[in-house]
């Protein structure tokens, strides 16, 4: 299902804008410090607000299968960079790179995502507002 | 004669102002990207004392713990210190709007419609929509229905809409725990630029029951033409999603 592609999950530090916002806050919620990026096929797309998600199957350097989630800024924003609710299938191979969760969990927000073939779904987060 | 002239010039100069048309600030609004503006000094000027403005506008958010200046009461800051992010993440939270005490200053745009009689935002944020009246009506009675829009009551002041609004239901001032109550008070201002292209506006509030302090934000927007609102329609499958979502070791 998820083949050898999957990659383990890397944490590095960088500089750069916050995403922009929505319902919750993303400085309680999120560590604007610790950007990962994780690659494996996708389970799920919600395209709802406030937060669309995307589920992932990500194979652990174990080798065990580890079920993420990533949640991206709100559809209404979403649709002005460029996404829309097929973007994203269950099945593709992606690669996404976000900010991690505070509370521990695989979950981050969405900074950035690229398809199979390494080309960017729509436009970057956190580089402008809408 | 020479006299009678002068005079009804005079009355003239003095009579342009009031007679004038406001400026036209119907359109479609957009938050300007990047960190949050120093403000306009004349509009900045016109904020009461005691109050402090919040650098949280755009994508700036404040930490659990930061409030930007504001200065809760002891009461307000013990409830906002026992607040945690995961507690938004709940069915009955997620889809919970905040009040325009918070959701003016996001990252969501609005429309904005404008007679003489009303004013109308249609924020794309949850939805909502704002109607300010410019008829010279009063504030209902204190005990009339609270919401997140609140009631909201403009006047000209020369090219600056003034903005009055009371009777808002409790929610939060900045996102993290720190809410305020139904007495909240706010007014903004509105005023464009020389170019038409941006709409300024402070928005100041008090809040005599938690802060000992006022706040204030500067906002700016950019006007896109052609442009609309999408329909926001909220779903609060989002908090099962994240509740669902177990850590690694399977907790």
């Amino acid at each position: 299902m998820i083949g050898r592609t999957a990659l383990a999950v890397c944490a590095m530090t960088l500089l750069c804008t916050g995403p922009a916002r929505a319902h919750h806050s993303f400085a309680a919620f999120f560590d604007p410090d610790r950007l990962i990026r994780i690659k494996g096929t996708v389970t799920d797309f919600h395209f709802t607000n406030p937060h669309g998600t995307i589920g992932l199957d990500v194979r652990g350097s174990d080798g065990k299968v580890q079920k993420w989630r990533a949640e991206t800024n709100a559809p209404v924003v979403l649709m002005r960079r460029g996404w829309t609710r097929t973007s994203v299938k269950p099945g593709d191979v992606i690669t996404i790179e976000g900010w991690s969760s505070r509370d521990g969990k695989p979950y981050l927000r969405l900074k950035q995502a690229f398809d199979a073939s390494g080309k960017a779904i729509g436009a970057q987060f956190g580089q402008t507002d809408s | 004669m020479r006299v009678i002239r002068r005079t009804i010039l005079i009355l003239a100069m003095c009579a342009s102002p009031a007679l004038a048309d406001p400026p036209d600030l119907s359109g479609f609004w957009t938050l300007e990207p990047g960190p949050p503006k120093a403000g306009d000094p004349a509009m900045i000027a016109k904020l009461p004392p005691n109050t402090v403005v919040l650098a949280d506008t755009g994508i700036t958010e404040f930490p659990t713990g930061e409030y930007g200046g504001l200065k809760p009461k002891p009461e307000a800051l013990a409830k906002a210190k026992q607040w945690k992010p995961q507690d938004e993440m709940t069915l009955s939270r997620v889809c919970a709007a905040p009040s325009l005490i918070y959701a003016i200053q996001g990252p969501f745009p609005f429309e904005l419609y404008q007679t003489k009689e009303l004013i109308v935002f249609k924020y794309e944020y949850f939805d909502q929509v704002r109607i300010v009246f410019m008829d010279g009506r009063k504030h209902p009675p204190e005990d009339a229905p609270h919401s997140r829009t609140g009631h909201s009551i403009g006047h000209w002041e020369g090219d600056e809409l003034v903005i009055d609004t009371t009777h808002f239901e409790p929610a939060t001032i900045t996102n993290n725990g720190l809410d305020h109550d139904d007495k909240i008070h706010m007014v903004e201002r509105y005023k464009l630029t020389p170019d038409g292209k941006t709409l300024m506006a402070t928005q100041w509030f008090e809040d005599k029951d938690v802060l000992d302090n006022n706040g204030a934000r500067f906002i700016q927007w950019k006007k896109k033409p052609g442009e609309y609102v999408f329909p926001y329609d909220c779903d609060p499958s989002l908090a099962t999603q994240y509740q669902e979502t177990k850590t690694l070791d399977g907790k």
